[in-house]
């Protein structure tokens, strides 16, 4: 449980949680903005995982992707609610 | 806005002036002013959190005093040198995203502090051997990358080691083996029955990680042919 929290923490701290937040807010569509969202999580953790498949924690790749999905749904939110343009 | 009896409430107000487009604000000013908060923020965070991977900061609950008693009388406390380890380097990775895991997970140990968990001796070592295995199960899952940060098998010089810690870490690399797999205790005093809990510890992680390279397998045709072709001779040799 607390390395589940601890984990999801680590992520909205950097990469997916902050590039992905970024990312969103460059779009006013969310489908696009959840993508690239997930897409930085996705590539987070292949890096960290030296782009070795099989290094890669299944739980950890799920929960960054989600992670940045949700990030990048929030600027995409921020964007529509906070510009006009 | 009238002040009639329609006036929003406070939060609403606020909420309702943060999203206004501003228009004695231009974008370069909005966009300068939010940079130069960011820094300080973001600055600030990671000062604090340096804060918390002090000596003084691990050990000033009175539950880590059984530990750093016995840290100080390790090489990496005191040596001819004067290079040392302290609590963090050893137990505080260096990757930012794991270092933010590791410390949100700290957050309980602030909780066993306060519940007074292992606050004499006694429950301390009842303990243990519980948290010495979860130690154990970290390092074993990072190869010890946490040792790794400071020593290196490519540097060591095994002309000048002993003869025996020569040997051995050969025979380390030879076999795949970590830091943690023989160096248990490096800092602190083992509790009774160590070697069967490490060993569990270890059994349990290659249970674990023993469907991975299946999984990969089915990624990846080659690996598939490849495991076949051994799994045939394996068959046929038998
Ligand atoms: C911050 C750097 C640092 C980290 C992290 C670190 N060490 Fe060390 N270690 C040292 C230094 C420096 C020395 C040598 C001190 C001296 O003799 O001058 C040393 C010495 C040792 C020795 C020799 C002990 C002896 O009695 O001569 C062993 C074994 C060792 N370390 C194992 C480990 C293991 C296992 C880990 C991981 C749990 C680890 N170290 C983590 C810096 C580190
Ligand atoms: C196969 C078991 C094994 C593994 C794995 C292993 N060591 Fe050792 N190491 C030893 C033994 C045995 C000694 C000698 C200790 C003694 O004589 O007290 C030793 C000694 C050392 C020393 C002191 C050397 C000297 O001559 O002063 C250091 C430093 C050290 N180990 C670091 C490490 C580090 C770092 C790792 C992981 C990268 C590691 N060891 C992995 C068995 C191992
Ligand atoms: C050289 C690396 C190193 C340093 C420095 C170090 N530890 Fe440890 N620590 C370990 C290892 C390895 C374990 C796993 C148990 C074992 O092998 O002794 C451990 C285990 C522990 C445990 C689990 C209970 C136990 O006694 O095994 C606690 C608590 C702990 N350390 C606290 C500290 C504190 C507090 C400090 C600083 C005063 C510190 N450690 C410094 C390597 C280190």
């Amino acid at each position: 449980m607390l390395n589940l929290l601890g984990t999801i923490a680590g992520n909205i701290l950097s990469l997916p949680g902050i590039l992905g937040l970024a990312l969103g807010m460059t779009t006013r569509n969310l489908l696009l903005a959840s993508i690239m969202g997930a897409i930085v999580g996705f590539a987070e953790t292949l890096i960290f995982a030296g782009f070795d498949m099989s290094n890669v924690e299944m739980l950890e790749l799920v929960i960054s992707m989600g992670v940045g999905l949700l990030a990048g749904a929030l600027g995409c939110a921020i964007r529509i609610k906070g510009t006009t343009v | 806005m009238t002040d009639n009896n329609s006036r929003p409430g406070f939060f609403r107000r606020i909420w309702n002036w943060f999203w206004t487009p501003t228009a004695v604000l231009s974008a370069g000013f909005v966009l300068i002013i939010g940079f130069l908060a960011g820094i300080l923020f973001w600055g600030g965070f990671h000062w604090s959190m340096e804060m918390t991977n002090t000596e003084e900061f691990c050990t000033g609950c009175h539950t880590m005093e059984t530990n750093l008693g016995e840290y100080r009388e390790t090489v990496h406390y005191n040596n001819h040198s004067g290079v040392r380890a302290i609590c963090s380097d050893c137990h505080v990775p260096k990757e930012w995203n794991h270092k933010v895991k590791a410390k949100v997970m700290a957050v309980k140990d602030v909780y066993h502090e306060l519940m007074g968990t292992i606050d004499t001796k006694e429950k301390y070592e009842d303990h243990r051997l519980k948290m010495a295995s979860q130690t154990w199960k970290k390092m074993k899952q990072s190869d010890s990358r946490e040792c790794r940060n400071c020593h290196n098998f490519e540097y060591m010089d095994f002309t000048i080691q002993e003869t025996r810690a020569a040997k051995e870490h050969q025979r380390a690399i030879d076999n795949n083996m970590t830091c943690i797999d023989c160096h248990q205790g490096i800092a602190h005093r083992l509790p009774e029955g160590y070697l069967d809990e490490y060993k569990r510890v270890v059994d349990e992680l290659a249970m674990e990680e023993a469907p991975k390279p299946l999984e990969t397998a089915s990624a990846d045709t080659d690996t598939v042919r490849s495991y076949l072709k051994q799994s045939t001779q394996k068959t046929s040799g038998d």
